[in-house]
């Protein structure tokens, strides 16, 4: 009986507890800023975003010198002049998914997260809409939305107000996986 | 007894059990542990690929193509009706200047001074890191001149040009620099000019000296440079001083424009480095004048 009972209580407190925490696999973002007189686009596919699926908590940490443009001028100029990545190294979303996941059947839904965004210091409370694709334990999530740049004090000057559009269109494309502890 | 310890037992299991799925996960902490770690170069140590005079430890971005306009007046203290050395006589190098991999980079230039026609290659040898882990930068400049002079009959010099390889003069410059912050770069240059010939026979073909400068950045778009050649031998009998700058420089989306005093009439590395033959003190020798660099960044 004792030997029965010791055995269940060993099993339950190590059962697996980190099951319903997902990680990306692959995760890309980019940014785009479209003008009448130049598109700027610049993608970042090192970050590794987090969630949890039974409370519903995601957490995004990006790297803003990760963002890589197809000119070396227009990326130092992001670094040094706009997002001020020595100041600001960082961007960050820390939010909730508006209804429950269901992280185990297969199946596609549209999703929706609320949090606050922190772009160059300043956080924002924002929604986010996407959608997920749950297939044999890999979710697929995608999403489209807009920050602008007034939201968080990115100045930009007028003589250079014509190539810089006021609201930049973010795109996610990632895929997460079960988080396994290493 | 048997009952109650059994309950007991069951209720603390129970307790045990509810525990391990209330567990709250620090999200955050798992971000950070799993971040992909890339070595980050550290960016803008300058503004441009020029100081004053002095090139920096900055190549210029992949696929970049940049044309600068390098112009010097002449001194102000040669007075009013000079318009203080805007009526000349000046010095102007244009210059034609790209890089592919943002690591080398190679340029074509010309001044009006002396006809000099230059080009050089410049590569980034190692790249200060962002984390720390490589705490500056080192940068290699060659650059190979000739004085496209003619000359006049009869003069001093006539000999001295007889092989067209006569003409030729080159700069080989060390640049170790370093971005303190945001508003903060030093640089030093070790450097060695060789002459193929020298004008007069006590002269030395070979001069040393060591470059410096200082970036202080005071807003978003707009630094202090200051710049001094500190000549390490002694390769003339003719009096020469050190090279001295102070500039402001000032950018706007593809544009650096610098503004600055200098009393080196030379833009050309070869001949501002050993040769500048006005002072920053006053008296006979004394000759200070405005300049300004423009440098419009192509990418291409």
């Amino acid at each position: 009986m004792k030997k029965i009972f010791l055995g269940l209580f060993l099993a339950l407190t190590f059962a697996p507890a980190f099951s319903q925490i997902f990680i990306a696999e692959t995760c890309t973002i980019s940014m785009f800023s479209a003008t009448k007189m130049e598109n700027i686009d610049a993608t970042n596919a090192v970050t590794k975003p987090v969630f949890n699926c039974s409370s519903g908590e995601i957490v995004f940490k990006v790297t803003n010198t990760s963002f890589k443009f197809k000119s070396q001028l227009m990326q130092d100029h992001f670094n040094e002049n706009y997002m001020e990545s020595e100041k600001f190294p960082y961007c960050t979303f820390k939010g909730k998914f508006n209804d429950k996941l269901d992280c185990s059947t297969n199946g596609g839904d549209l999703i929706s997260v609320t949090g606050k965004l922190e772009v160059h210091g300043v956080e924002k409370d924002r929604t986010i809409d996407g959608t997920v694709k749950m297939k044999d334990g890999k979710m697929t999530v995608h999403s489209k939305f807009k920050v602008k740049l007034a939201d968080h004090n990115i100045k930009v000057p007028s003589v250079v107000g014509t190539n810089i559009a006021e609201d930049i269109e973010i795109t996610i494309d990632a895929v997460f996986i079960p988080y396994v502890k290493n | 007894m048997k009952f109650w310890k059994a309950l007991a037992s069951f209720v603390l299991l129970v307790c045990i059990y509810q525990r391990s799925y209330a567990q709250d996960f620090d999200l955050m902490k798992i971000v950070d542990d799993n971040q992909v770690k890339k070595k980050e170069y550290t960016f803008a140590t300058f503004k441009s690929t020029r100081a004053v005079n002095l090139h920096t430890s900055e190549v210029l971005g992949r696929r970049a193509l940049d044309f600068r306009i390098a112009h010097r007046f002449s001194a102000l203290n040669t007075g009013a009706y000079n318009a203080w050395g805007i009526d000349g006589p000046v010095n102007i190098q244009l210059s034609l200047e790209y890089s592919y991999d943002g690591r080398l980079m190679f340029g074509l230039a010309r001044s009006s001074q002396d006809k000099m026609v230059d080009v050089f290659l410049k590569y980034r040898l190692i790249r200060q890191t962002i984390d720390g882990k490589t705490p500056f930068s080192v940068t290699w400049f060659s650059g190979m001149y000739y004085n496209n002079t003619n000359l006049s009959a009869g003069g001093p010099s006539e000999n001295m040009y007889a092989n067209s390889t006569n003409r030729l003069s080159y700069v080989h410059q060390l640049i170790i620099a370093r971005k303190f912050n945001s508003n903060f770069s030093f640089q030093i240059s070790p450097t060695y000019v060789h002459y193929n010939i020298v004008n007069l026979t006590k002269e030395n073909n070979d001069s040393y000296s060591m470059g410096f400068v200082t970036r202080i950045k005071y807003s978003k778009r707009a630094a202090i440079v200051l710049e001094y050649v500190l000549r390490l031998s002694t390769y003339s009998p003719a009096t020469y001083y050190d090279s001295m700058g102070i500039g402001w420089e000032i950018e706007t989306g593809g544009h650096v424009f610098s503004v600055h005093l200098t009393n080196s009439l030379a833009i050309a590395e070869n001949e501002f480095i050993p040769y500048t033959n006005t002072s920053w003190s006053g008296g006979v020798n004394g000759g200070v004048r405005l300049g300004f660099n423009i440098s419009r960044v192509f990418a291409l």
